[in-house]
């Protein structure tokens, strides 16, 4: 597979007049799994949007392979990267099966609608996502995991070296968040770029190799979890004290005595 | 045979799974292993080479909704054709049609019924395709070009054409200027929410409720004569068709829907939330603007033939949609029922009071709102388009 690589430069993303995203310089390592990390309001939707080209920067760029998104066709940009947002809805009666069918939309066209790579990757699609078996069941009738694996489903088919997923583990249990994140890990370790939006710091550190933490639109930290986690940032992120443990299992770094900061100081930037 | 070596190769690809990449490793020759997907015909060609450069995909149900609709078109005009102030027999129809028999039963099916079916069948399938993507442009079924003003506005602009309002253009071109204008003030009010939600839809009957104010207005200005020569467009009704419009809606009903069959894969798309279907690769914004001067097209063109029937853009594709399945947009059914609503409506009020007749508006109206009722009562999970 070729790597491809995604980055920004001088990305600036507003809502109206307000500058959510400033100025902002990042690489994502190809093959690994990025998370994207801050407080609430920090940007890091607004991020992904722009990195997946839902939002159009007020200035700066977003480079696939040294070219502009924006500059793209549509499809072609389909082809390279897939993007799970937060509130995906489909139509409804949809099957999971014709989910997922619908990730080929950008290979196909008008006179090719069906081949056999279509049928193969479907297939494959499922099987990764473990969905098969849910294959012909309405997606409304699924429990909130079921339902995000089968647009995971979707993700893959598009056979994109790229994915982004916003926040892929809300409002999931964690048995079901556990199944989320070990499926980002497969795909990642077939050699997939996987960048999510996470709430939850501690399952970043576990499941991310390269983190970025925002704060007011700005990256005030990046690379390995295990290297840029630390008691201090976590105070910047969240404006909380804890102690950072490892997990005896996994070495990957815990919250542990978590508490809100000593002193009341006012939030900087809120809003 | 060959057969074997493909489902061969195929084997050993998938025993590759764990290597995803590239996606150049493909099955090639193993076309004829190809499935349909479950619902599906799957016609394909096939090169000599065993490359396929076409495969298209045919819902099964909704080739089978069509069909359905298809005939039940045919049979309700046949009955269209034979009912009346003067009723045929059945079998006296076919051969009327072509001209021979009965001088008389000739005269009424050449003359009057055939070209007052086809106006019926023409607005009906226009109303009912721009109904069906308005619906699935707002992904939401109250939303069809009747209930957001569009019926209204060109109206308004045909009444003003009829009663000579100054302005020179024939009905059909003012009727289309209405539909834009009517269009693009609910758009424009509507602007910030975008095309879903409420927001759009009340500032779609508050356009309408304007537009048909002033068509009112106009009416009550003008000399009772006048008034009475547009009063066909207040209610809708295809007693009085300005010929040019049905010869226009003739041509450009297949152009609309033309485009609409164009559209259907941006359409089933669009379905899904924008950041999905985006993330698909649809230009969201461009295929709306689209998709929105399709319906507005439409809608024009039939307004200025029949009048404001906008419930047919509600009844035609809510009954293709019942009859076909969930994964497309039923661009040919709704206009096949949409035909059909039209061609009953038009029938129950011709023969129900008889002499007297009713405007086919007005038994959509009497039919549609209660369907209308049951839309807004029914449990809100099946709210979407």
């Amino acid at each position: 597979m070729t790597q491809h690589e995604l980055a920004t430069r001088d990305l600036t993303l507003c809502h109206g007049r307000a500058t959510i995203i400033d100025r902002l310089a990042l690489s994502l390592p190809a093959g690994k799994v990025t998370a994207i990390v801050g407080p609430n309001g920090c940007g890091k939707s607004t991020l992904l949007a722009g990195l997946s080209r839902l939002h159009a920067p007020k200035q700066g760029a977003v480079l696939l392979d040294g070219r502009d998104i924006q500059q793209l066709p549509a499809r072609e940009l389909a082809r390279r990267l897939a993007l799970l947002p937060q509130e995906a809805t489909a139509p409804e009666g949809l099957t999971v099966a014709e989910l997922v069918r619908f990730g080929r939309q950008p290979h196909q066209g008008w006179l090719r609608q069906w081949s056999a790579e279509d049928q193969r990757i479907v297939g494959k699609a499922l099987v990764a996502a473990d969905v098969s078996e849910l294959a012909d069941r309405p997606l409304d009738t699924l429990s909130g995991g079921q339902r995000q694996r089968a647009w995971i489903a979707m993700t893959i088919a598009q056979e994109t070296p790229l994915l982004l997923l916003d926040e892929p583990t809300s409002a999931l249990d964690l048995g079901h968040q556990i199944e989320v994140f070990e499926l980002v890990g497969r795909l990642a370790a077939a050699g997939r770029t996987v960048v999510m939006v996470l709430h939850d710091l501690a399952s970043a550190c576990r499941y991310a190799d390269h983190l970025l933490a925002l704060r007011n639109g700005q990256l005030i930290a990046a690379g390995p979890p295990g290297e840029v986690v630390t008691t201090d940032l976590v105070r910047q992120l969240y404006d909380i004290e804890c102690t950072l443990i490892p997990d005896p299992a996994t070495g990957s770094l815990l919250l542990a005595n978590v508490r809100r900061a000593g002193r009341v100081k006012k939030r900087e930037g809120e809003g | 045979m060959g057969r074997e070596k493909a489902a061969m190769r195929c084997d050993v690809s998938a025993q590759n799974q764990t290597r995803q990449w590239p996606a150049e490793e493909r099955c090639e020759g193993a076309a004829n292993d190809v499935v349909a997907p479950s619902g599906h015909w799957r016609l394909a060609w096939q090169a000599a080479d065993g490359r396929v450069p076409c495969s298209l995909l045919i819902d099964r149900r909704a080739f089978g909704a069509a069909l359905v609709l298809l005939m039940a078109l045919l049979m309700a005009s046949l009955a269209y054709l034979a009912m009346g102030s003067n009723p045929l027999a059945p079998q006296a129809v076919l051969p009327a049609l072509v001209g021979r028999g009965d001088i008389m039963a000739v005269f009424l099916v050449q003359e009057l019924r055939l070209p007052r079916l086809a106006a019926a069948c023409l607005t009906g399938a226009a109303f009912g395709v721009a109904g069906c993507l308005m619906q699935t442009l707002a992904r939401n079924r109250l939303a069809t070009p009747g209930i957001i003003g569009i019926d209204n506005g060109a109206t308004a602009f045909a009444v003003a054409s009829v009663i000579g309002l100054g302005v020179s253009l024939a009905p059909p071109a003012m009727a289309l200027v209405g539909a834009s204008t009517a269009a693009a003030l609910t758009f424009g009010l509507a602007a910030g929410g975008g095309t879903r939600g409420y927001r759009f839809i009340v500032a779609g009957i508050g356009v309408g409720a304007v537009f048909g104010a002033i068509t009112q207005l106009l009416m009550a200005k003008v000399h009772i004569d006048t008034a009475n020569a547009a009063y066909p467009w207040t209610v809708g009704s295809l007693n009085a068709r300005p010929a040019g419009a049905v010869t226009l809606l003739a041509v450009g009903l297949p152009l609309g829907l033309g485009a609409a069959l164009w559209l259907t894969r941006a359409l089933s798309l669009m379905r899904f939330s924008d950041a999905v279907a985006s993330g698909l690769g649809l230009r969201v914004s461009q295929r709306r603007w689209q998709v929105l001067v399709v319906s507005v097209w439409l809608t024009g063109l039939a307004v200025a033939v029949a009048g404001p029937v906008g419930l047919i853009g509600l009844i035609g594709p809510e009954i293709a949609r019942s009859l076909s399945s969930p994964r497309g947009v039923p661009v040919v059914a709704s206009a096949l029922a949409g035909a059909l609503v039209m061609v009953l409506a038009d029938l129950a009020g011709r023969v129900l009071l008889a002499p007297i007749e009713i405007p086919v508006g007005i038994v959509t109206a009497v039919v549609g709102g209660p369907w209308l009722l049951w839309i807004l009562l029914r449990p809100a999970s099946r709210n979407l388009a």
